[in-house]
């Protein structure tokens, strides 16, 4: 019974022990304060009991963290003040660090609070409004310290019944005439004057330059205006361009896109009406779009198997004996790099190699003339990185001809060698241009970066003397290395164009000049791991190729993609209007780029074919993990991770006896 | 009875000494993996290899590895990133991810404090300028890092003192030791170790030649040691007086350098030469060199129980990293094991029966 007892009271003791559920108290809690306010909290720690107690020291912190926006709030732990620099509502962290270090901590929301708002602007983007069409309105408020406030809910009203305005701020103008648009916020009001004009037109011609057409083929629809007196409006009218479709198969959803211009790409075969509109005058036209039957057979042809490492980057090239050599690297591994005799693709010898101090051998590249290899190094023992400088005059006896390592001791994880000089990216960040001229004592003269805090850079790539620069969140950078169009050289490389991307996922360049439209494309291409990594198993890739229009470089704009649903983009070669794209899981994809490019090239079948390289023999056997691919006198090259280099043979265009294509011209 | 009683526990007891079993993680710089080492007081295995970073065809560099005071989660940093590289938490119980922040260039070592909980974490900035990097202090509660303190250049070593309200670092390249307040979040004192008169903060970066790798603080005395991987050294500075006490000879290139919990040994890696060396610290005497199993010698990690240290060692190209493991009562080389390639932070975790 005594031991019962016992057990019971211990119980107890342990029990009371273990509730003391402790907390911490603030009078953050709720907090208001003024922009520019300082403030010295006072924290304590209470029990369930409601027993206080004192921190033996306190830390407070944004939880925002140190990136910019943690400005808002900044907090000396010393003085143990907080200082309020932008209003809204932050959340402050405080750590009560007891005896014997045990911590507490407890998020708080400090308020604060909004100058009053100074002024509303509101501007509409267009000249002229037409009754029956919605009116493009955008707002700024802007307050006493002059932040600019976003997220503002208004009240709208107008003076009169000319226009109406929807649950969710739609204004559409429905009457002509003037009106005044009023926005309120917190006792301020902001106006506009609206001046509504009839709707002249009466009647909308629409027509188009093709009347049938394939998936892809971009058509131009143009929309003409007449009043009244059927006379042709001269003023560029508003109108708003729109499809609906049916497929030809039954169980397909028609898609396709339209731009404000009138010009449309129907992704899937069917019947499609386009429409005009302004106002409550529309007119439609129909369009047959039908299979762009681009389809052909890919034979892999020859392999040269690396199955005891991974292998990376490969480039093939004419050797000075007129024979087909190509030369690839390897990934964390041991810094070797293999040369191949690929004279005869569907037998490729391995005929030599090199191995240096480093783990990976991320890029290799040959000079024009096929005398110069340039390798790049990552994992040196001594971690001076830099580059390897090797005589392939004999790629069945190469030679290591020097060493550099200058400013490149944080790795090279991308190089390109054009006209006498290497271009070399330092621990990814920017890019150094050594002169070969004498390969035994290459000399850096120039130096290419962003000159911003987290600059970042993944490749480059030099074509006609400009350099592509494949910066991440920044972008592509064109940068004259001699072309002349910005007066830049390899010693003084001069930007002149850039253009980036919201997911800041660009990794790899290639300018691209339509054949057969003359336009200039830099085709952009993503490199995402979106669930991370397994190096000994497959893994998924995402992301897809950017085309943008670069014809004026003053004006890039994104136009179309290149996204194959479950695989990412990596390196890729075009010529001749056709792509060859490495999608890592996805194998070598063939797409014909041939014409005008708009929307989803995937979608519009223009994929030719593809080779998925997976090997039962490779590292990871029957795992695709494409690297790159160059199309090299008539056969596909590729490596591939987990198996080495390849070659493939694109069929010619078989004739179509299908008859699907009749009725197109 | 009572005899047998006793021997029965001696015995017991005996028993549960030759079966307790030691826990080491090592991070494979060139590999992207981590390695968890189980070695049983005269063998050791490979335990669990676990695939770091995010992106698997660019390598990211976990460089330094340390688990928190309860044993509860290991923190890793990767080098590399967009530029800047990251800090990743993990669970000790499953090895897997949990929570992740952008630190600064190339995160490098880092300890958590026992006092205040956070972790302090040196932006190494390796392949950078010549120009001042930083301290990142983390709260690897939310995993927010809540402050960068700017301190000299290439700061390497980051080691809390045993009240855990001080964070040491190094900085290699201006051969400086910097010492911060761990609540108050800012440098407190700034040593040159060349002896110079002006130790004002960032006006040194001048060619340095002690080039500092490593900074351990003693366990129980306001005393810090510092391995001057240039000048082949291990300087001692008083922490009473902040100035240099005294410099050891050493072989060539020091570049981590730890003390048993108990305070008796100071073990330092010798990368240059493939060897770690000890000392007894109350006389300063070195007791012992060690030639490692392999080259480029790097990290080290003591059990708390003072018997054995645990050596990383890099080696060369595709050579395997390879942690070796020292016998402290013997200082014999008594057990290594292969880890992925370029081994360097280091870390123990716990002893368990």
């Amino acid at each position: 019974m005594k031991t019962l007892k016992l057990i019971l009271l211990l119980f107890f003791i342990v029990f009371n022990t273990f509730s003391q559920q402790k907390t911490i108290e603030s009078n953050l809690k709720n907090h208001k304060m003024n922009l520019g306010d300082s403030f010295t909290p006072i924290s304590f720690v209470v029990d369930s009991d409601g027993k206080k107690s004192d921190c033996s020291r306190m830390i407070y912190y944004n939880k925002r963290g140190v990136f910019s926006s943690a400005k808002s709030i900044t907090v000396d732990n010393e003085t143990g003040t907080i200082k309020a620099n932008e209003p809204g509502i932050h959340e402050i962290v405080v750590i009560c660090i007891g005896e014997g270090g045990k911590r507490l901590s407890r998020t708080f929301d400090v308020d604060v609070k909004y100058p009053k708002v100074k002024e509303i602007n509101l501007l509409i983007k267009k000249d002229k409004i037409y009754s029956g069409t919605y009116i493009p309105i955008s707002y700024e408020v802007i307050d006493e310290k002059g932040f600019v406030r976003n997220n503002v809910n208004f009240s709208l009203k107008s003076s009169n019944n000319l226009i109406e305005i929807d649950a969710v701020n739609n204004v559409k103008a429905v009457k002509p005439g003037r009106t005044i648009l009023e926005a309120s916020f917190e006792g301020i009001t902001g106006r506009i004057n609206i001046d509504i004009l009839k709707n002249p037109v009466e009647k909308i011609k629409l027509t188009s330059n093709l009347n049938e057409c394939r998936t892809g083929d971009v058509v131009e629809f143009e929309a003409i205006a007449y009043n009244k007196k059927g006379e042709v409006i001269d003023d560029e009218m508003p109108f708003d361009f729109s499809f609906t479709g049916k497929s030809f198969d039954k169980s397909n959803t028609s898609s396709g896109i339209i731009m404000n211009d009138g010009r449309f790409v129907g992704d899937v075969s069917g019947k499609y009406l386009i429409s005009a509109t302004l106002g409550n005058v529309s007119s439609s036209k129909a369009l047959n779009v039908y299979d762009r039957n681009v389809k052909r057979d890919v034979l892999k042809v020859g392999t040269g198997l690396v199955n005891d490492k991974h292998t990376s980057d490969f480039w093939v090239f004419e050797g000075v004996d007129g024979r087909d050599y190509a030369v690839t690297g390897t990934w964390g591994a041991d810094g070797t790099s293999y040369f191949w005799d690929v004279t005869e693709p569907s037998n490729i010898i391995k005929i030599d190699s090199v191995q240096v101090d480093a783990r990976t051998v991320n890029d290799v590249k040959v000079s024009e003339d096929g005398r110069i290899c340039i390798i790049s190094r990552e994992g040196a023992s001594n971690r001076k990185n830099g580059i390897i400088i090797i005589d392939v005059s004999n790629p069945y006896d190469v030679t290591i001809i020097s060493e550099y390592t200058k400013n490149l001791t944080g790795g090279v994880h991308n190089l390109f060698i054009y006209q006498n000089h290497v271009y070399a990216l330092s621990a990814g960040q920017k890019y150094y241009i050594l002169n070969i001229e004498d390969p035994t004592n290459p000399k850096e003269v120039g130096v290419f970066e962003l000159g911003k805090d987290g600059q970042s850079i993944h490749d480059v790539w030099i074509e006609d003397g400009i350099a592509y620069s494949s910066n991440w969140r920044d972008g592509v950078y064109l940068v004259d290395v001699g072309n002349g169009i910005a007066g830049g050289s390899p010693s003084n490389p001069v930007a002149f164009g850039n253009y980036n991307y919201a997911t800041g996922a660009h990794h790899a360049t290639f300018p691209f000049k339509s054949k057969s439209t003359g336009k200039f494309y830099t085709v952009l291409g993503d490199e995402i791991f979106p669930n991370g990594i397994d190096v000994n198993a497959p893994n998924e890739t995402a992301g897809f190729l950017h085309f943008v229009d670069f014809t004026d470089p003053d004006n890039p704009f994104e136009i179309a993609r290149y996204e194959l649903p479950g695989h990412g983009s990596h390196n890729y070669w075009i010529e001749d209007d056709v792509l060859y794209v490495a999608m890592y899981s996805g194998g070598v994809r063939i797409v014909d780029i041939s014409g005008d490019l708009m929307g989803d090239l995937y979608k519009q079948g223009r994929e030719i074919g593809y080779i998925l390289p997976g090997n039962k023999n490779g590292y990871i056997p029957f795992s695709t993990m494409t690297w790159g691919a160059q199309l090299y006198k008539g056969h596909v090259f590729y490596s591939d991770w987990n198996s080495g280099i390849g070659a493939a043979k694109v069929s010619p265009i078989k004739p179509d006896n299908s008859k699907v294509n009749q009725y197109l011209n | 009875m009572r005899k047998y009683f006793f021997l029965f526990f001696a015995l017991l007891n005996y028993n549960i000494l030759l079966s307790q079993t030691y826990y080491v993680y090592v991070a494979a710089e060139s590999d992207d993996v981590v390695s968890l080492i189980k070695f049983d007081g005269k063998t050791s295995k490979e335990l669990n290899r676990i695939a770091v970073g995010v992106m698997p065809t660019e390598i990211e560099g976990p460089h330094g590895i340390t688990v928190d005071p309860n044993g509860e989660y290991w923190y890793l940093s990767l080098a590399h990133g967009n530029p800047f590289g990251s800090l990743i938490k993990y669970s000790t119980k499953t090895n897997k991810p949990i929570g992740k922040t952008t630190l600064g260039l190339f995160p490098a070592s880092m300890q958590v404090s026992k006092t205040t909980g956070l972790l302090y974490c040196v932006n190494f900035n390796l392949h950078g300028d010549m120009e001042p990097s930083s301290v990142s202090v983390v709260d690897p509660e939310s995993m927010t890092e809540i402050k960068k303190i700017t301190t000299g250049s290439m700061p390497h070593g980051s080691r809390i003192s045993s009240d855990g309200l001080f964070q040491y670092s190094v900085a290699m390249m201006s051969d400086e030791l910097f010492e911060i307040d761990a609540i108050s979040l800012k440098v407190t004192r700034v040593l040159n170790l060349e002896n110079k008169t002006d130790h004002s903060m960032h006006n040194s970066m001048n060619h340095s030649s002690i080039k500092p790798t490593w900074v351990i603080p003693h366990p129980f005395k306001k005393i810090v040691y510092i391995a001057g991987n240039g000048s082949n050294e291990i300087i001692e500075v008083d922490l009473e007086t902040w100035l240099i006490s005294d410099r050891f000879k050493t072989g060539k290139g020091p570049y981590n350098v730890e003390i048993s919990p108990n305070g008796k040994y100071l073990i330092a890696t010798l990368k240059g030469e493939g060897s770690t060396a000890i000392w007894n610290l109350e006389n300063k005497s070195l007791l012992k060199i060690i030639k490692n199993s392999t080259t480029v010698s790097h990290g080290i990690a003591i059990s708390t129980d003072n018997k054995f240290a645990f050596i990383s060692l890099e080696g060369v190209g595709g050579e395997p990293g390879v942690v070796d493991i020292i016998n402290l009562e013997t200082f014999e080389l008594v057990s290594s094991v292969n880890v992925g390639k370029q081994a360097g932070g280091i870390a123990f975790w716990k002893i368990s029966d």
